[in-house]
Parts: structure tokens; C-alpha cells; sequence
């Protein structure tokens, strides 16, 4: 997952920001917001239990 | 007598025109369908081509990683299925990478593997590679039409 966010923020960082300052600003608001959000996400599911395991064909 | 409301609307406007600068004009850099056509075969290579050379190599490095990880953690690379509509426009997705979609196939073998522990992260990762290139088709044919940095 932290793989997949640095990945995925410093395409889109130097996709749409040209300057380092804004560069940076929008690496680490996409970065954190993508793994924050991912532990707080699976931390709202943490009460709920796991469904049956799909079966492999 | 004039409408109130109408004043309102023009001093908003003017302000607004005031405050707007006018979109800097940049001559074209190349032939934006060449540009989109390149940026799709190799990722970067479209942004090479308008002479962004960091960003395009940056892009590359990128994108050939999200690739590399999703084989190696065995992602599904999709292809259409018969009945499952929907594995039509994820096949689209991961053929925006280009030329590896097709490499990865033909010349590798390449198809994933559904038992693998890390079936669903690598599949993440090659449609997402895929992804990453359509945007930078787009962003490579603005660039090449003058309508952007």
C-alpha cells in the first residue's frame, strides 16, 4: 500500500506542479491522504468479520 | 430604471476579468498526434518527443515500476472475457501502457496468476500502470498543442 501511494503521488506530482514548493506540498498531501486514509479505512472495518474466502477455479 | 441584480452580475464580471490573467500563449512544440501516439507506445516517450526529457524519463521510471511490481507480484494482466462485459474497459485500462501490454502477452506469456498471495495488489498495480499512461497521452498531446508547460 505505501508502495502503491509513493507511486501513484509522484506521478501525479509531476503531472500537475511545476514548482518544487508545490511539488512538495502535493507529494505529502496525496502521499499521507492515501495511507492515512488506507489505515483509517481498514480500521473502520476492523469490527466487521471477513466474509467466506473466494473459491480459486 | 436599471435591475440591481444586473449591476451586481457586471461588477462581478468585470472584476473577474480584471482579476483572471489571460491564458499564456505557447507556440506548438510538435505534432500532438505523433506525440499521443508515442506517449502510448512507451510510456515517457511522448514527453520526450516535446522535449521534456526529465519528466518523460521520471514518467518511464514511474511506470515501468508500477508494471515490474505487478508481475512480480503476479496481478492479472486483463484481456476480454466472453460474458463479463466489464473486462472489456479493464483491458482497455491496462492496454493504456502500450507497448509492455503487448509484450507482456505475446512475447512473455505473461497472464498472472489467481493463486498467488498478492493476486489483487499486483493486478492494482498493472491497471494502474495502464491509467498512468492514458493520462500521459493526454498530457503529452496538450503539451505538443501548446496548451500547456
Amino acid at each position: 500500500m505505501v508502495v502503491y501511494a509513493l507511486l501513484v503521488s509522484l506521478f501525479f506530482t509531476l503531472l500537475w506542479r511545476r514548482e518544487r514548493k508545490a511539488q512538495i506540498k502535493l507529494f505529502l498531501q496525496l502521499f499521507l491522504g492515501m495511507v492515512g486514509g488506507g489505515l483509517l479505512v481498514a480500521y473502520l472495518m476492523y469490527p466487521f468479520p471477513p466474509g467466506p474466502p473466494a473459491p480459486i477455479p | 430604471m436599471a435591475d440591481p441584480a444586473d449591476a451586481d452580475s457586471e461588477t462581478t464580471s468585470d472584476k473577474t476579468s480584471e482579476t483572471t490573467p489571460p491564458a499564456p500563449v505557447r507556440p506548438p512544440v510538435g505534432n500532438p498526434y505523433l506525440a499521443a501516439v508515442l506517449a502510448w507506445v512507451i510510456p515517457g516517450l511522448g514527453h520526450v518527443y516535446v522535449k521534456r526529457w526529465r519528466r518523460g524519463l521520471a514518467f518511464l521510471v514511474l511506470i515501468v515500476a508500477a508494471i515490474w511490481i505487478g508481475c512480480l507480484l503476479h496481478g492479472n494482466l486483463y484481456r476480454p472475457l466472453p460474458r463479463q462485459p466489464l473486462s472489456l474497459l479493464a483491458t482497455i485500462g491496462a492496454m493504456g501502457m502500450g507497448a509492455p501490454y503487448f509484450l507482456l502477452r505475446s512475447v512473455f506469456g505473461y497472464a498472472g496468476d489467481i493463486a498467488s498471495p498478492g493476486f489483487e495488489y499486483g493486478t492494482a498495480f498493472l491497471l494502474t500502470g495502464g491509467l498512468m499512461n492514458l493520462l500521459l497521452v493526454l498530457d503529452a498531446w496538450d503539451i505538443a498543442r501548446g496548451k500547456k508547460d
